[in-house]
């Protein structure tokens, strides 16, 4: 594992394995419930649990894992986020031990909204997600009889579903503009980004 | 001429339109292939059933318009107490 040194000017040439599976765990659950599983269903339902898992993972991670990781390595700084998106524009962007001050802005604004999406689902579903087979098994039966009883539904209401669909679109916009930020300080640092969330191999700064 | 007799033809055939989908009310019966069939039977075919705030949701299609709904369905007493334009 290659961790850039924070005392030092460079990002990591390689995240730690934590960060590289809760990055690529987190987007193919976002991925699979936004294109590829219906809302409410069984798999929709494990597919977010399983993102909870990745985030909380993540969370622990900021507090006790590798340097570049720590949440104190990428505190939310708008000012420094703007200072560094106009150093960017001008071509003489700083390095940064860990996430740049703008990445970082989006890391924050992308957990935060994946937390109240899976919370909302959460409230939605019920806090039992073997439950929701369960309906679902006895909602495709010839015998409903089992759904005037309690079957650990969750609720909300209306409003938990608007928020919930806020957050997925919401998701959706911050993951667009996080591949743009991707591609423009990529090509304007003249740096694989890509490459340190995956094997190596290159610089990063994001 | 013509005219009068597409507007005649609209007129008499509107109701018949109107009857084609469920209504609130109807009762559709406790089980998965019952409320299937008898959406079907009122001109609306049913892709998928979801348990949602107690009630069984039947996503179906109608067959005349192509128009997705979304039929909430009392599991107690087969009754539908809610019909929606679809949203999935």
């Amino acid at each position: 594992m290659h961790q850039a040194d924070l005392g030092g000017a460079g990002p990591p040439s390689l995240w730690d394995i934590v960060v590289r599976v809760s990055h690529w765990g987190i987007a193919i659950v976002v991925l699979a419930n936004e294109a590829m599983t219906r809302g409410g269903s069984a798999a929709h339902v494990w597919f977010g649990w399983a993102g909870l898992g990745l985030l909380g993972l993540r969370m622990v991670w900021g507090l006790v894992g590798s340097p570049a990781a720590r949440f104190s390595a990428f505190p939310p700084n708008p000012r420094q986020a703007m200072t560094h998106l106009r150093d960017v524009l001008a071509g003489r962007p700083m390095a940064h031990a860990s996430h740049n001050p703008a990445g970082a802005l989006m890391v924050y604004a992308l957990w935060m909204s994946l937390a109240v999406l899976i919370g909302t689902g959460i409230a939605m579903s019920g806090p039992d997600p073997f439950a929701v087979a369960d309906r679902e098994a006895v909602v495709n039966s010839n015998d409903w009889s089992g759904l005037d009883t309690e079957t650990g539904e969750g609720g909300g209401g209306k409003m938990v579903k608007t928020v919930h669909e806020t957050m997925a679109n919401l998701l959706l916009l911050l993951i667009s503009l996080h591949l743009a930020g991707v591609v423009v300080e990529g090509v304007a640092m003249r740096r694989n980004l890509v490459t340190p969330m995956l094997f190596g191999g290159g610089r990063s700064d994001k | 001429m013509k005219r009068s007799v597409m507007l005649s033809l609209a007129l008499i055939l509107a109701p018949l339109a109107a009857m084609a989908m469920p209504v609130v009310g109807d009762n559709v019966g406790t089980g998965a292939d019952t409320v299937k069939a008898a959406l079907e039977k009122a001109g609306c075919v049913v892709s998928s059933l979801e348990s949602e705030g107690g009630k069984v949701e039947a996503i179906c299609t109608e067959t005349a318009t192509s128009k997705a709904w979304d039929v909430s369905v009392d599991p107690t007493s087969g009754l539908i107490v809610a019909i929606k334009a679809s949203e999935d």
